[in-house]
């Protein structure tokens, strides 16, 4: 039993650390959580299950239709919510958690009257592949879950560090101004990160789909709200931080459900980020203390 | 200091005024109809009974799909009521979205409108729970279509249910699978933050126990989880005959779908919330193998419920389930009510006549209510068999 | 006219609203000292619990158990808020929601307390509470010439009302004295103030247990308001319900609160006629606020112009 919890979690852990990602990145360039980062998650399950079920598209195809998507919502995002509010005079660290919220709030509520309350299934025949080891069954959907995770992660590190456009963004992240005086073009780094972040959730979405077989309009709520526990577990704008964080919170919660209380799974998260911001507020991997911004 | 306070008040007082102008506005009239009370010999000289019927229902937010197919329900009954032409029935309906606050909001809007006869929904047992008290001390009748919590009709005597309790509904469909299956092991998982799927589970741990049934784990979900598969790996491992769910469809098929991918091949039992097309919609062939105990059975060949479902087609698109026919027949209920009390506008006669319903022959079957004005009728107990729901034999 | 207006539905809204400028002002106060606390739905919760569970169980008097509920609030803030001193900004804010979170997943598993998500039912209305208590010392309604609805609700009203003048009072006396100046001086520049000699550690665990003590008193008032309470009255929703209050009103100036509180609550009633779309709106709404005013509808340069002076930005 051991080995299928730990399976289960590394799988739930796998799309927390991708939700996480998004997160992670445009706080730290921006330093703004995105509020709206579930909602984008969520809308990109949604045009997988479209493409696949209703259109009848091949898988690959729905990939890219949900990442093209959501780049898309991400780049209004940007333009509508967080660039009117950015170098505006007066505009406290409140204003963009706000307007974040507002639009996750239209999110979620447009996609009731796009898609329905109710949960729609997500079948492909991806999904049914499986292995049977002994009394244990893998889906090979598990498999390619944690596969892309660790490419993300290891992809996202490797740009941040090696190319030209990650260490613009890097610059960005660490100082604005600076940045802006040394030739980045830091409106467009600011509106790739944003898109960036928001194209992950849009694969974390096809996959959370692929995965657990449903997709409705609530499930960015939940997902969001364990995503922002997680970079602040493993440190703010941190990739790796977002990931290890994602693991341990995925198997925390899968173990205290297999050994515990199944009630308390919801609180956990919390718990953690609780105990973590006490013992050490920068998080895991953070290097600075957590200053407010 | 002293100037802020004042510049403060002012602001205050406009503000109060503004609001109480703004609620003034939206008042609607409250003197429709006006007529004189109907009396019985008017009912059968063939004149029209009006009524205005208020609506309360959970529109807007997560649980959005419930309170429509509630309002779907109701207004294709009201169409066919008012085309018969005894009674004219118009609906007033009020979103809750969900939330206690605002479904008391709506709720004292409807009863504080004297031509607002009586209240069908809201939609939620916790909703319910905070609207029905206040119904009932303002005396207008309130029926719940969907709230299958216990105490709901205890609350008083204006307060009844059209929706068959768990009580009822669980109980039933847990001893016809153990007796067929001669299941001795059960394990349970149910939604504990959500007090419909919490009032099933204690039905089913009750009536395990009295059964004398061995429960092998309890495991609980919370709402907007999509992953299950922690809890179902541990159900898996104790090696249950039966597993007990309390979920409401949209949870409960990607729950039962997910435990089917995991090789968990038991049957499921589960309550009438559980009872839905949509389940084999989400779950395809994985919902094979769902017992559920209802009062609405929605392949039924019974002739009412076919034209029942081809006229919810024509009309909406897709096919009904238990809270459209709970709610096509709470209206029948109610304009079967108002025809005995033969007026629209008492509101104690209204009540008077509703709690005398007895076997009135809806969709759903005969329905009478008990003396509390809970109800009492009988449970159909079906499962889930080669993706069609067929009823349940022995 | 009059009787129009004792509907008892404008009553019952304007007391949701009273409750909502209690909660919108439970974010105010920690906030006018540089803390942006997201903990109110879960102190609300406590102080709801509190009060409805001694009064279900012991039968004590209403004003008692709705203090208590406020004062137990209260401690807790202080508990919370001693640690909580360590963060700032966006990393308060998250924990103070995780507490909430925490709280809230508490009072659904806590069943042989809580009742679990079924809630507590028959909890005393305060209204009906004072009604019988008007009758004991021989005052019917029909004497003010009200139905025993009406007086219901209307008592309600003014007792609520008479709250709120009082927290209001009370956090604009508090703004004008040393405290207030320290919380000011502490939200401008921590280490200025510290540098000054204000103590801290001291006012900050202050402002943020005043604003759960507010936010324990709104719960508990909820309650007896409402008659019935479930762990989903205190989830992550009401939270960020109570942030916009205060954010959408002005987070600078207290009226700020009273505005949002008072108009995000009449505006789902207003909108009930399009209330398929209302959140849809909501959500835009909030957006071009964002955009417009991130300061919020109302805030000092506005208040000043109104009073016909003009003072630089940035003083409060």
């Amino acid at each position: 039993m051991l080995i299928e919890q730990l399976i289960n979690g590394i799988t739930l852990g796998s799309i927390y650390a991708i939700v996480a990602l998004g997160f992670t990145l445009v706080f730290g360039v921006l330093g703004i959580i995105n509020m709206a980062h579930g909602e984008i998650f969520m809308v990109g399950a949604f045009i997988g299950v479209l493409t696949t079920s209703v259109l009848g598209w091949p898988l690959w195809l729905a990939f890219l239709a949900s990442i093209v998507v959501t780049s898309l919502l991400g780049y209004l995002l940007e333009i509508f919510s967080l660039r009117p509010l950015r170098g505006k005079k007066g505009v406290s660290h409140l204003a963009p958690l706000i307007s974040t919220i507002g639009v996750s709030i239209f999110l979620e509520n447009l996609s009731h009257h796009m898609f329905g309350a109710g949960n729609k299934p997500f079948r492909t025949a991806f999904a049914e592949i499986r292995f049977e080891i002994g009394s244990i069954t893998i889906y090979l959907v598990q498999i390619t879950i944690f596969v892309i995770s660790v490419i993300l992660m290891v992809g996202l590190s490797v740009w941040l560090s090696k190319t030209k456009a990650g260490k613009a963004l890097r610059a960005t992240a660490e100082n604005l101004e600076t940045a802006s005086i040394l030739g980045v073009d830091t409106k467009k780094i600011i509106t790739l990160t944003v898109i960036i972040a928001s194209g992950m959730g849009g694969i974390a979405g096809i996959l959370v789909g692929m995965a657990f077989n449903s997709v409705s309009p609530q499930m960015g709520l939940s997902m969001g709200l364990k995503g922002l526990a997680i970079i602040i577990l493993g440190g703010m704008g941190n990739v790796k931080g977002a990931m290890v964080g994602g693991l341990i919170l995925g198997l925390s919660e899968t173990l205290l459900v297999a050994y515990g209380d199944s009630g308390y799974r919801d609180a956990i998260a919390f718990i953690m980020i609780i105990l973590i911001l006490l013992i050490r507020p920068q998080g895991i991997f953070g290097s600075k203390t957590a200053e407010g911004r | 200091m002293q100037k802020y306070q004042k510049l403060f008040l002012i602001i205050l007082a406009t503000f109060m005024l503004i609001l109480l102008t703004a609620c003034g506005s939206s008042s609607t009239s409250t003197n429709s109809g006006g007529q004189s009370e109907t009396s019985i010999e008017d009912e059968t000289s063939g004149e029209v009974i009006q009524a205005k019927i208020g609506v309360i229902s959970y529109l807007s937010g997560a649980g959005a799909a419930y309170g429509e197919a509630i309002t779907q329900g109701l207004k294709l009954a009201q169409k066919e009521i008012n085309e018969k032409g005894e009674v004219n029935i118009e609906l007033v309906i009020e979103d809750s979205a969900g939330e206690a606050e605002q479904a008391v909001n709506a709720g004292q809007k409807l009863m504080a409108d004297d031509s607002i006869l009586a209240i069908i929904g809201p939609t939620l047992s916790t909703e319910f729970f905070a609207v029905a008290p206040e119904a009932d001390l303002n005396g207008i009748t309130i029926m719940g279509t969907s709230t299958t919590a216990d105490g709901i009709p205890e609350i008083g005597d204006y307060v009844f249910r059209n929706s068959i309790p768990e009580a009822l509904a669980i109980p039933a469909a847990m001893e016809k699978a153990v007796k067929r299956t001669g299941a001795k092991k059960v394990a349970i998982i149910y939604g504990n933050d959500d007090a419909f799927t919490k009032a099933g589970f204690e039905v089913m741990k009750r009536t395990a126990e009295e059964m004398g049934l061995e429960i092998t784990t309890i495991e609980t979900y919370q709402k907007g989880q999509s992953d299950y598969k922690a809890q179902l790996t541990k159900i898996k491992n104790t090696n249950p005959d039966l597993v007990l769910a309390s979920a409401l469809y949209n949870e409960g098929a990607v729950i039962i779908d997910q435990a089917r991918k995991m090789g968990i091949t038991v049957p499921f039992v589960g309550g009438n919330g559980f009872n839905s097309p949509q389940v084999i919609e989400i779950a395809g062939d994985a919902a094979n193998g769902l017992i559920v105990g209802t009062p609405y059975f929605g392949d039924s060949t019974d002739p009412k419920i076919v034209e029942f479902n081809k006229k919810y087609e024509e009309e909406y698109g897709k096919k009904p389930d238990q809270f459209a026919a709970q709610a096509y027949d709470a209206l029948y209920i109610y304009a079967d009510a108002l025809k005995r009390a033969g007026t629209g506008e008492d509101r104690d006669a209204f009540r008077d006549a509703l709690a005398e319903t007895k076997d009135f022959e809806g969709i759903l079957g005969l329905f009478s209510f008990n003396e509390v004005g809970d109800v009492v009728m009988d449970v159909t107990v079906v499962e889930i068999k080669d993706g069609k729901f067929v009823e349940f034999e022995e | 006219m009059l009787g129009e207006l004792l509907n008892p539905y404008y009553l019952q809204v304007l007391c949701f609203i009273l409750i909502n400028i209690m909660l919108a002002l439970s974010i105010y106060v920690p906030l006018s000292s540089g803390q942006l606390s997201l903990g109110s739905a879960g102190f609300m919760g406590i102080g709801a619990y509190t009060s409805a569970l001694l009064t279900i169980h012991y039968e004590l008097p209403l004003y008692v158990t709705i203090l208590v509920g406020a004062l137990l609030a209260g401690v807790i803030g202080i508990i919370v808020g001693i640690p909580s001193l360590r963060l700032t900004g966006v990393y308060l804010a998250i924990a103070t929601l995780g507490f909430g979170e925490v709280i809230r997943v508490l009072f659904v598993n806590w069943e042989s307390l809580t009742k679990g998500s079924v809630g507590l039912t028959g909890i005393p209305q305060l209204g009906r509470e004072l009604l019988k208590f008007a009758k004991s010392i021989g005052i019917e309604p029909s004497a003010l010439g009200l139905k025993n609805n009406q007086f219901v609700y209307l008592s309600l009203v003014i007792v609520l009302l008479i709250i709120v003048l009082f927290i209001l009072w009370f956090v604009i006396r508090q703004q004008n004295s040393r405290i207030g100046r320290a919380y000011s001086s502490i939200q401008m520049d921590e280490k200025a103030a510290e540098s000054m000699g204000i103590n801290i550690t001291y006012y900050k665990v202050l402002a943020f247990a005043q604003g759960a003590f507010i936010a324990g008193l709104a719960g508990a008032l909820f309650a007896h308001t409402i008659g019935y309470i479930s762990p989903s009255d205190f989830s992550y929703h009401r939270a960020v319900e109570i942030l916009i209050f205060t954010v959408f009103g002005g987070s600078e100036v207290i009226i700020g609160s009273v505005f949002g509180a008072t108009i995000l609550t009449l505006l789902p009633e207003v909108l009930r006629f399009v209330s398929d779309y209302r959140y849809i709106f909501y959500g835009i709404m909030l957006v071009i606020l964002m955009a417009v005013r991130p300061q919020g509808i109302l805030d000092l340069y506005l208040f000043y112009r109104l009073k016909g002076k003009r003072i630089k930005r940035g003083t409060s």
